[in-house]
């Protein structure tokens, strides 16, 4: 718990930043307005980020540090708060900021739907998730990627807006820390309000008691995310107007519609799913001739990702021979790559259109739907 | 409250200090810092943030409240009762299902008049089961005669729970009171706060010590008998007496509340008015809604409507004289109520305001009453002004077009309806004949024949692809395995836990067979009934025309949470000898609600209630042995597993499935590895569940009509490590192999190599 009490302990924070944090908390005490300035707001007085991730990136955790940083460390008013569920690691996940100046009531507890800063940690969550939903052509929308501004417009189908980039997954493989000290980087970088050094204190004090050795890595990759996030403005084509927000907690199944009692009817429907997002960098890349089909891949696969074909084999008798991976599927635990007692299976970083490229498809006992209806 | 920063802060008489922080965090905080004797809790969504809160700052040596994990809510509350009737002081945290399950104990406490203090995290009812915030939880506490604080925000959580205690213990009222917050809305979102800056000012506050003279089960000079039994003509005299402290309750509340604004600042009438002065029309709602909706107030001020915004903050006893008194010129009112009475012509609230007005003669005040978001539906601001309007047409057409009705429900769109995708399953196909099972009729043993895993992938999975588990999660690896050596058709039961929320998050499934879900209590129940009326019905030739083939293998999959939570029914199935198979996986704690400790966790492991400080090195006891407390109801077959060791497992599922449709019930448990909360790589949970085995912490073995055989022994195979070998690969364990925790690994060791020594006299002594 970060205790900003004058006469309680100020834990092992830098000099500098005790000297800070006294001067917010004598400002706060005469009730002065903050000691920075957001540069916009909306309506309610409100600057608002939105991230949006997949579970197990970290969002959460840079969502909390972001906001202690803009709370604690730069002397605003905020809320937090992130997307709960029982979403596990690898699901699409949010968090929501909110800063706002001392004197601002804050009262509302709905997510930020119109927010001026949108952080996606995963540029594949595009493929399921609304992620630039409610932006403006004042937005930034940052997103992780090694790809170009020009081709996330596209990825995105963003209209208008300021497109930020920043490859916080090479960045965090190579300093051997993780996307979200990068992403946290570049989003400080976009709220010019909060204070790097504050930030690099938190980091310090929060991993220098359990992980010393991590603190100079976690202090490096926020350092690159900050220094090396790229920036495009893209204007509104005149006569072309911004999509207009659309309220995420409207269901296409109604009460009309819904089968009785909260029955599923059309069950094993989750193989509609793509799993792919869940993956972070990591793949397991299947080669056919050094395959013994001996099937430890598959008992240890927690997500049925082996394709099967029966045949004949040399000698005439039927066997089951295993195909190749369908990665709709495949998180990239690389447990398979665990099991395999060949040099079948390895564990390789995943390559633009690599998965697509090698996939081999399951096939499923469909019902005729026209003869169905 | 909204915070006046300026105004509080220098209003305050005691010093103040600001925090950063959520609901739940406010709860521990203000829990920690009257350092309660005991607080007896179970985790569920969304409260259990808060016992996780107060086991970390335990660890860290910051309190000394006694936290007793119990297994399940009933206990939970049992705990605190007792503990209630023991003198001291007694906090919990609870929400939706974990409430209802506790439910039972609740008036008791309340009519034989144990003070203690209770967070409801207000969390939407099952089923189908939402996790979400809504006030279902909270409108089935409104008969259980416990006085009810509200909570807008994480700042009156926090003050709240400190006038709670005062409140609970004050001499007029002797009641357990409830602190309702909003699950997530509340719970979950982090404001600025404030706290008291000193411990001392707290218990200064709320007394040092629970105020003495009243029933004290531990003082020795002074027996009495607690919960007699009673019946008519006292009863009604002792419920007269708990309405008169319930309503006692509702002025001392305003006492406690106006200190509190002495010392603090922060004032909270019963009923909080937001320019109500002059209002014509109003907008009534409960917590966090009730801050929203003053934004849509100024809004609608600044357009020129009076508008105006209710909102209680203690609904037991029920601020009825002040609600009337504040409509009293107010022309039309919408009350939101987040949560239904179902067939009651509208939600709790609306009822009890209408019955204020006409108790004070207020016949002219339209009352439009609306149930919004259910379930977790945000409430936005602009839901707000939907509310306004329909108040301010109230008003133009001088009456209210419809009394009441939902909000925020939606029709759907035909074209998109649910429709069946996939065909039921082939039986053939999963019914492979690669797999056999016949009985020695002299011996009475059974003979299994298992394929080679490769040959079995031609069967079936009983589950699609694409369910929402973690990367790496052993779940579904194991469970599949098992599945695989089980022929013909299933009916699942699943437990609440990872292996149900993953794989039928709504509008999908993942289970291609039949299955139901039941709140993990009451799986092993639930799926007696199926079993039974099976049979049943088949008895009786109902089932002929649904296409069975064979008879079904009823199984039900629990996690290691179910099985402590629903121990009891699982014993009373297994005593009753339903043809079925219980399946555990075990990732050794509640995974599904953020890695609690259940009583499989062994000794020393870390979780979010075993953590790890300066004062505490994880879990404080050792694993429960649930094979063997299942074998010792004498069911024909107990067995353990684990996909590390496929051949093992799938003649395992053989025998279970043969006994589970010949002679009666079936448990097994299957070790599976959870890397998230066991702190590894996603890639290592094979390896991880074999080092248990090849440790002797999970031995395989079965118990098949009650002899006990070992079906893998690593010493006779020389593969024997030492549980340091299998522990030092998880974070979660990493800490026993420090120097400073050499005791608590030698006990562990010991009790590993115990259990193990016993069950091999076991295996070498059939009559063991």
């Amino acid at each position: 718990m970060q205790d900003l009490s004058l006469h309680g302990r100020l834990n092992q924070s830098t000099i500098v930043e005790k000297v800070k944090r006294i001067v917010i908390l004598l400002d706060t005490k005469k009730g002065v307005m903050s000691v920075v300035q957001l540069p916009k707001v909306n309506a309610l007085g409100f600057f608002e980020i939105r991230l949006e991730s997949i579970g197990g990136l970290g969002a959460n955790l840079a969502g909390k540090m972001l906001a202690e940083a803009g709370v604690v460390g730069a002397g605003l008013n905020g809320v937090s708060f992130s997307s709960y569920g029982s979403e596990k690691k690898g699901s699409p996940v949010k968090a929501h900021i909110r800063f706002c100046d001392m004197n601002t009531h804050i009262r509302d507890t709905s997510p930020v739907e119109r927010p001026h800063v949108v952080g996606v940690f995963h540029e594949a969550l595009a493929k399921t998730v609304n992620v630039t939903s409610g932006i403006n052509e004042e937005s930034t929308v940052l997103v992780n990627s090694a790809k170009t501004p020009e081709e996330l417009k596209e990825l995105l189908k963003l209209k208008a807006g300021t497109l930020a980039v920043i490859d916080a997954t090479s960045i965090a493989l190579k300093e051997k820390n993780r996307v979200n000290m990068a992403m946290l980087g570049a989003l400080f970088r976009l709220c010019p309000f909060l204070d790097t050094e504050t930030m690099k204190g938190v980091i310090e004090k929060s991993l220098g008691k359990k992980y010393p050795q991590a603190v100079q890595s976690a202090i490096t990759t926020f350092e690159r995310g900050y220094n090396e996030v790229k920036f495009m403005h893209f204007e509104l084509p005149a006569g072309e107007s911004m999509p207009e927000y659309v309220r995420s907690d409207v269901s296409p199944l109604g009460y009309e519609t819904q089968p009785m009692g909260g029955s599923i009817i059309n069950p094993g429907s989750t193989f509609l799913k793509n799993l792919s997002i869940s993956r972070s960098g990591m793949i397991p890349a299947y080669e056919q001739e050094s395959c013994i089909n001996c099937a430890q891949c598959d008992t240890v696969c927690p997500d049925q990702c082996f394709v099967w074909e029966e045949r004949l084999d040399r000698k005439g008798r039927s066997q089951m021979f295993l195909l190749g991976i369908d990665y709709q599927y495949c998180k990239g635990c690389l447990k398979c790559v665990g099991a395999c007692p060949t040099s079948a299976l390895s564990s390789m970083r995943e390559k633009e259109g690599y998965a697509d490229a090698h996939t081999v498809r399951h096939t499923f006992d469909l019902v005729d739907l026209v003869a169905q209806s | 409250m909204a915070i006046d920063y300026e105004k509080e802060i220098g209003s305050a008489q005691v010093e103040q200090k600001f925090l950063y922080e959520s609901g739940n965090e406010m709860a521990a905080y203000a829990a920690h810092q009257i350092n309660y004797h005991v607080m007896g809790y179970f985790p569920i969504s969304p409260s259990t943030e808060v016992a996780q809160f107060l086991d970390t700052m335990k660890a860290n040596g910051q309190h000394d409240i006694m936290l007793i994990p119990s297994d399940g809510e009933h206990s939970s509350a049992g705990i605190c009762y007792g503990a209630a009737t023991a003198g001291g002081r007694v906090f919990n945290a609870t929400s939706a299902q974990g409430y209802m399950f506790m439910l039972e104990q609740l008036p008791v406490q309340a009519g034989t008049r144990m003070p203690m203090v209770m967070n409801l995290i207000c969390r939407s009812i099952s089923g189908p089961l939402n996790i979400h915030g809504d006030h279902s939880d909270l409108y089935f506490a409104l008969n259980t005669g416990w006085p009810i604080l509200m909570c807008r925000d994480p700042q009156s959580v926090y003050d709240m729970n400190l006038m709670a205690l005062k409140l609970a213990e004050h001499a007029k009222v002797r009641l357990p009171v409830m602190v309702a917050s909003d699950g997530y809305f509340t719970s979950h979102q982090k404001r600025r706060v404030q706290a008291f800056a000193h411990r001392a000012d707290v218990h200064k506050f709320v007394g040092e010590q629970p105020p003495a003279g009243f029933t004290d089960t531990l003082d020795r000079n002074n027996p009495v008998t607690v919960g007699p039994y009673m019946n008519e003509p006292d009863y009604i005299n002792n419920r007269y007496q708990q309405s008169v402290a319930m309503y006692n309750a509702g002025e001392v509340f305003e006492e406690i509340a106006a200190e509190f604004a002495q010392l603090t600042g922060r004032h909270y009438p019963t009923l909080e008015q937001y320019r109500m002065e002059d209002a014509d029309v109003a907008v009534f709602l409960m917590n966090s809604a009730s801050e929203i909706i003053k934004d849509v107030v100024d809004q609608l001020r600044l357009q020129g409507v009076k508008a105006g915004a209710l909102s209680p903050n203690m609904i037991r006893p029920f601020p009825q004289k002040q609600i009337a008194e504040a409509l009293k010129n107010v022309k039309a009112i919408t009350v939101g109520d987040r949560a239904d009475s179902v067939g009651g012509h509208g939600g709790n609230m609306v009822n009890e305001i209408k019955a204020a007005l006409f108790t004070y003669g207020n016949t002219t005040t339209k009352v439009i009453s609306r149930i919004y978001g259910l379930g977790g539906k945000d409430f936005y601001a602009e839901d707000g002004h939907a509310f306004f309007q329909l108040a301010m047409d109230a008003v133009v057409a001088d009456k209210v077009e419809v009394p009441f009705d939902y909000y925020g429900h939606n029709p759907g769109v035909p074209a998109e309806a649910p429709k069946r995708l996939l065909k039921p399953m082939d039986f053939d196909s999963l019914k492979t004949g690669l797999i056999t099972v016949n009985r020695n009729e002299e011996t009475g043993k059974l003979s299994v024949k298992v394929p080679p895993v490769r040959s079995l992938m031609k069967k079936p999975r009983r589950l699609s692809p694409g369910h929402g588990a973690c990367p790496g999660c052993g779940i579904f690896s194991g469970l599949e395995l098992f599945f695989r050596g089980i022929e013909g058709d299933i009916v699942a039961l699943y437990h609440t836990g990872c292996a149900m929320v993953t794989t039928t998050g709504y509008p999908y499934s993942a289970h291609k067979s039949t299955f139901i879900h039941n709140l993990f209590q009451n799986g092993a129940a639930t799926l007696s009934g199926v079993v039974e009326m099976f049979w049943e019905r088949k008895r009786r030739g109902e089932l002929d025309g649904l296409g069975l083939k064979e008879d079904f293998t009823f199984v039900m999959v629990t996690g290691d949470g179910g099985m402590d939570i629903g121990m009891g029914p699982a014993i009373g199935a297994a005593l009753r000898g339903h043809k079925m198979i219980i399946v555990e996986y075990d990732n050794e704690g509640y995974m599904n609600t953020g890695a609690q400790q259940s009583y499989s966790t062994p000794l020393g492991h870390r979780t979010s209630t075993s953590s790890i400080g300066k004062a505490q090195q994880g879990k404080v006891t050792q694993h429960k042995d649930t094979a063997q407390i299942m074998a010792a109801a004498n069911v024909p077959y107990v067995f353990t597993g684990c996909e590390a060791y496929p051949q093992d497992l799938l003649k395992k599922a053989a025998k279970a499935q043969w006994y589970a449709q010949n002679e009666g019930l079936v448990y097994g448990k299957i070790l599976i590895a959870c890397p998230l909360n066991w702190m590894t790589e996603d890639k290592d949970g094979t390896e991880l569940v074999s080092k248990a085995v090849e440790s002797c912490f999970f031995p395989l073995y079965e118990v098949e009509q009650g002899i006990t055989t070992i079906t893998y022994d690593p010493e006779a195979k020389d593969k024997r490590i030492d549980a340091s070998e299998w522990l030092k690969g998880m974070g979660k364990t990493r800490h026993l192999l420090k120097p400073e925790n050499e005791e608590a690994l030698t006990n562990f060791k010991n009790e590993v190599q115990r259990r193990w020594t016993r069950l091999k006299a076991k295996h070498e002594h059939p009559d063991l």
